[in-house]
């Protein structure tokens, strides 16, 4: 067990952070490249004045997710998690609810060696599917899709809504007093944020309600940790 | 020259291409290096197969919602860059705004007015700009997050698996109660996944039906949304 546990921290940890910073930086460079494209191409360059423009406005309305959101995430993506989550995006409606369901289902606990090494499995699952499927899509283009009937995608408008609550019903079965209390929490900041409540916030408040419940779930158990662990001692 | 000939040329599906095929490659690196890790620390194949079963069976939905919200991006931005802005840091709300700042900078209404080349360029580097922030501080803070978690957890790993289940109940808590507060469909449909949920998790555990727990989440998902449609 020793063993694992070395293998684990020493070697397998370290080669995922080497990967996953290399990797990350690639895809930082790559994304650049239809800019370039464009620059050699077809001879266009940004104007320096309106990009900066555009620049600000993208900075004041997301620059506050970029440090949060990571943030945020952190423990229930993991260390590898975290690089891949964040290369491919969809992270809330996608890599989360993968990641969860394959532990459940390889029967595995989230914060765990086998917790981390499953979910990271389950990850890459859901970016290939999630890839292939936007590829098969953009190759037959809009006129297949066009085709789709106004009730299916009216219907795709409540996939999102009705994953959630059955994910959060999935795992809060197991805790149900934190899951309610944390819901009802959660709620609360909802409100308060579409009441304007938070406007004083950079960007649109909405990052706020996963921030405070991630911390506020981590916070309640981590408060109530010890005792829990006297009375199962008595 | 046309902007949309432009933004659906050759050179700009393989610079596009390049860029996705990273994040898959980035993918099965990782995959590959977690499954021979997993048979080290004695995790069985049939778990982790049950793993990549379960992940795929639940990547369906949200794949084709993405893929629903492909289609504007690709009317307003050409399919390579609506392509690739999906599959790398991308989500379908960032893209188009992140894109509008970019055209309405020299002028041009995305979606209304006709694009200009000029207004490609610029909607192209402000996606770029605006996304890339995500990787770069969550690719160079991963290493640091994890020693603070480690310090918070005093190595306990008890105590980590506690805050990480903690987490998803946080994060699941404040997704779902995005939808709750609108009080209108999205508010069925979230309270009708649970219930149907709870109903399929108790009944598929207590009678110890396998099948029945890998489709959980997907019959639940489908229910919900087929009936909040229909009411």
């Amino acid at each position: 067990m020793s063993n694992n546990k070395d293998f684990f921290e020493k070697e397998y940890m370290p080669r995922m952070h080497r990967i996953g910073k290399l990797t990350g930086t690639l895809g930082v460079v790559a994304s650049f490249l239809p800019a370039v494209v464009l620059a050699v191409f077809y001879g266009l360059l940004p104007r320096p004045a309106a990009l900066l423009t555009a620049f600000i406005s993208a900075l004041s309305a997301f620059g506050f997710l970029w440090i949060v959101e990571p943030i945020s995430y952190f423990t229930v993506l993991g260390p590898v998690g975290t690089y891949m989550a964040f290369l491919s995006g969809n992270i809330s409606n996608m890599r989360v609810p993968c990641a969860s369901m394959a532990q459940v289902s390889a029967g595995v606990e989230p914060g765990t060696d086998e917790g981390s090494i499953i979910s990271t499995i389950g990850m890459a699952t859901s970016i290939v599917i999630n890839i292939s499927v936007l590829t098969i899509g953009v190759i037959l283009g809009n006129s297949v899709l066009s085709m789709l009937p106004a009730s299916v995608t009216e219907a795709l408008n409540y996939l999102l809504p009705a994953l959630f609550g059955a994910l959060l019903m999935q795992f809060g079965l197991k805790q149900k007093s934190l899951a309610g209390g944390i819901l009802v929490f959660a709620i609360l900041i909802c409100v308060a944020i579409n009441a304007g409540l938070f406007n004083w916030l950079p960007g649109a408040a909405n990052y706020l309600a996963t921030l405070a419940s991630v911390f506020m779930a981590i916070g309640v158990t981590l408060a109530t940790y010890g005792k829990k662990k006297n009375l199962e001692k008595k | 020259m046309d902007a949309m000939k432009i933004a659906n040329s050759i050179p700009m599906w393989i610079a596009c291409g390049i860029a996705v095929a990273l994040v898959i490659v980035q993918a099965v690196v990782f995959a590959k290096n977690a499954y021979s890790a997993g048979k080290k620390v004695g995790l069985t194949d049939k778990q982790m197969k049950g793993a990549i079963k379960s992940s795929a069976i639940t990547s369906i939905g949200p794949s084709i919602v993405i893929l629903s919200g492909m289609l504007s991006l690709l009317i307003t931005v050409g399919g390579p860059m609506a392509w690739m802005r999906l599959s790398l840091i991308g989500s379908v709300m960032f893209e188009s705004i992140a894109a509008g700042f970019g055209t309405s900078a020299v002028g041009v209404t995305l979606g209304a007015d006709k694009l200009t080349p000029l207004a490609l360029d610029m909607a192209v580097w402000t996606m770029i700009l605006g996304s890339i922030g995500w990787v770069i501080f969550a690719t160079f803070s991963a290493n640091r997050m994890d020693k603070v978690q480690t310090k918070l957890t005093g190595g306990d790993p008890a105590k980590l698996t506690a805050i990480s289940g903690a987490a998803i109940i946080g994060a699941f808590s404040s997704m779902s109660a995005s939808h709750l507060v609108r009080l209108n469909k999205n508010s069925i449909a979230c309270v009708l996944g649970a219930v149907f949920m709870g109903v399929l998790v108790t009944v598929s555990d207590k009678k110890n039906i396998k099948w029945l727990r890998e489709w959980n989440l997907t019959i639940s998902i489908l229910a919900a949304m087929i009936i909040t449609a229909v009411i």
